[in-house]
């Protein structure tokens, strides 16, 4: 056993100097008390520190090409917006990596305003509402089905983000029924799948799906 | 339960729904108990002990989960797994990298350490889980010296009991009163180690003589604890700084004031200071002050009031409305305004007991935990007290200051520590 004749008190375990008073030991030391660590953890942001530079440098020199060239108009800002838009997607997946059911819904809302935001800045010719929301709505609702087998979830753990997607899928239902879409069809398919698949959970999973929305809204 | 459809769910009890929110990479919440055996862990033995233990605690099987208006704790199937010692005490459980359950059971040389997250239990449910974890570990490796049958485990009491939330069962609506703001007290500065690391000090001293020095100064250990950190926290004090109390706050067990034998959380906490612009520092004026602190405050109905107050912030319809991200906000705002009139804690596990044979397998019980400041835990077993420091600061005055002035009463003091030899440090 070590001792420090300053502090008065001994020491187990091995050190060079007393953990108190850094003073010098005396006696001999004996096997670790707890186990020697690797350093400090190392910030592991490295990837996204380089990609937010190449963003930067991809924003600077289009501006400034831009500027130079003012012929097309401010075609930078449609830079600027799908590079927005990459981060926002990327962001929000790793953000929710933990939880593959929390990021598809996550996904979800997200692509679809991104879709509605881009459709609308670009003079509102209709082709979000008509054909990508109607296609994509499914595609995550199909998504969700396939992650929950692949990773063998329990109903739990998936039911209630299946139910979110299965009811977005009704969404477009609302253009639809106002009139206002050239393109019906995808709209159509998507609402009779939604209606076959909420009929499905309802019929097959509501006990467990009754029991998630109580545990999650319990007060 | 067998429908794996339908998982066995519970809600945080009052004292836990704190914790997953303000939980973070300084200050985890994750406390730990260790046991030392006398000789080297078996790895294989300890995991099927921790098989058999987990069946009578099955609540230590569950997931963090969110809600939208509180956190609960859900049954899952993950496995439970023990695992060498490779991560910094007290290392995050949640929120975390993956999903995994709210505790860990680690081993190192001679060591069985359980760290547990305080949402699942306080250090009362959790030191019951690991002596009842140490006892099955001893009696598979010791077959021949506990034959049937099996010396009995100090620790009785059903499933229901164990997964009980009693400060549900305890709680009566209190009168309306005005919440009383505490002054702001003294906060320790100085460097903080980098993230989800912790020192860890830690002091063995005999208990009898230990116990001879308090009842010559007529206080209980507790007591004079208090009262000689409080003194080592004034040393370091700047003088500018001496005209805030130094408050250390003491949790306690409930199950002493109300029948529980909930393996949750069942604690409150008292806080006891000491304002040194205004009194002497001798120790006698120290001790003296903590002592009426404990006796004005150690009583049944101030335990009542706060745990009923405490629960009626839980039992307001309009906050339990407010949905859950709105919640962690707060929740965040009112533990780092209550963190504003504590320096530090000290907290007193009290003594661990195991069946009288198994004793003399083991050499000591100790425990820390997660600090964002100064943490000071200490029980004691066999004729051995141990006063474990856990601290988010670089610097160890405090602790030099308190175990020289131990030391100085003639007590002999055992050291040790996490602190890696300083060629690691750099």
């Amino acid at each position: 056993m070590l001792r420090c004749e300053k502090c008065g008190v001994s020491l187990s375990g091995s050190m060079d100097r007393c953990p108190l008073c850094q003073g010098p030991l005396t006696g001999r030391p004996e096997e670790n008390v707890y186990p020697v660590l690797p350093g400090e953890e190392r910030p592991r942001r490295l990837l996204a520190r380089l990609a937010a530079l190449l963003t930067v440098a991809v924003l600077a020199v289009c501006t400034a090409v831009n500027y130079c060239f003012p012929a097309g108009g401010w075609w930078v800002l449609f830079v600027a917006g799908g590079l927005a838009s990459a981060w926002l997607v990327i962001g929000v997946a790793l953000w929710k990596r933990r939880s593959p059911m929390k990021a598809i819904v996550w996904l979800l809302a997200l692509v679809l305003a991104l879709v509605l935001a881009w459709d609308w800045r670009t003079g509102f010719r209709g082709w979000s509402v008509n054909f990508v929301i109607p296609c994509f709505i499914p595609c995550m609702q199909l998504a969700v089905v396939i992650t929950a087998r692949a990773l063998r979830l329990r109903p739990a753990d998936y039911l209630l983000y299946l139910s979110i997607c299965v009811t977005a899928g009704f969404l477009p239902l609302i253009p639809l029924l106002c009139g206002t879409l050239w393109m019906a069809y995808p709209s159509v398919v998507c609402a009779g799948l939604s209606v076959l698949a909420l009929a499905a959970l309802l019929l097959f999973r509501w006990r467990a799906l009754k029991g998630e929305l109580i545990r999650r809204s319990h007060l | 339960m067998t429908d794996k459809s339908l998982p066995s769910w519970w809600t945080l009890d009052n004292a836990a729904k704190i914790f997953p929110s303000t939980a973070s990479s300084h200050d985890s919440k994750v406390f730990r108990f260790a046991c030392e055996l006398q000789e080297p862990v078996d790895p294989a033995l300890l995991q099927t002990a921790l098989d058999r233990t987990i069946e009578r605690f099955p609540i230590y099987r569950c997931v963090m989960k969110r809600g939208w208006f509180w956190y609960y704790l859900e049954d899952s199937a993950l496995p439970a797994r023990v695992r060498p010692e490779e991560l910094p005490p007290c290392y995050p459980l949640y929120p975390a990298a993956r999903r995994g359950l709210l505790f860990r059971v680690l081993y190192y040389r001679r060591r069985i350490s359980l760290e547990v997250h305080h949402s699942l239990t306080d250090g009362a449910g959790a030191l019951n889980f690991l002596c009842s974890l140490v006892y099955e570990y001893l009696l598979l490796r010791w077959p021949d010296r506990f034959p049937e049958p099996h010396p009995d485990l100090p620790y009785d009491a059903s499933q229901f009991q164990r997964q009980a939330d009693s400060f549900q069962k305890y709680y009566e609506k209190p009168p309306r009163r005005a919440l009383s703001r505490s002054p702001a007290a003294y906060q320790l500065r100085g460097e903080r180690l980098p993230k989800n690391r912790l020192t860890i000090l830690e002091g063995r001293i005999p208990l009898d003589s230990l116990l001879a020095c308090a009842r010559a100064r007529g206080a209980t250990l507790t007591e004079l604890m208090a009262a000689v950190l409080l003194r080592a926290i004034h040393s370091g004090m700047r003088v500018r700084d001496r005209k805030r109390p130094v408050v250390i706050t003491i949790p306690v067990n409930l199950r002493n004031y109300f029948p529980s034998e909930s393996a949750r959380n069942f604690f409150a906490t008292i806080n006891v200071g000491y304002d040194f612009s205004r009194g002497e520092d001798s120790l006698e004026a120290v001790l003296a002050q903590v002592r009426r602190g404990f006796q004005e405050n150690l009583t049944e109905e101030r335990m009542r009031a706060q745990m009923n107050s405490l629960c009626a912030l839980e039992h307001s319809i309009p906050l339990r409305l407010v949905p859950l991200p709105v919640k962690d906000v707060v929740l965040r705002a009112a533990n780092w305004l209550a963190a504003r009139s504590v320096t530090a804690s000290f907290s007193n596990v009290g003594r661990v007991s195991m069946p009288g044979e198994m004793g003399a397998l083991i050499r000591r019980f100790s425990v820390f935990t997660s600090a964002g400041m100064l943490q000071a835990c200490a029980c004691s077993f066999g004729g051995e007290y141990v006063v474990s420091f856990a601290s988010p600061f670089r610097s160890l005055e405090v602790e030099r200051v308190f175990f020289r002035e131990l030391a100085g009463m003639g007590l002999e003091i055992v050291l040790t520590t996490n602190l890696a030899p300083e060629k690691e440090e750099e």
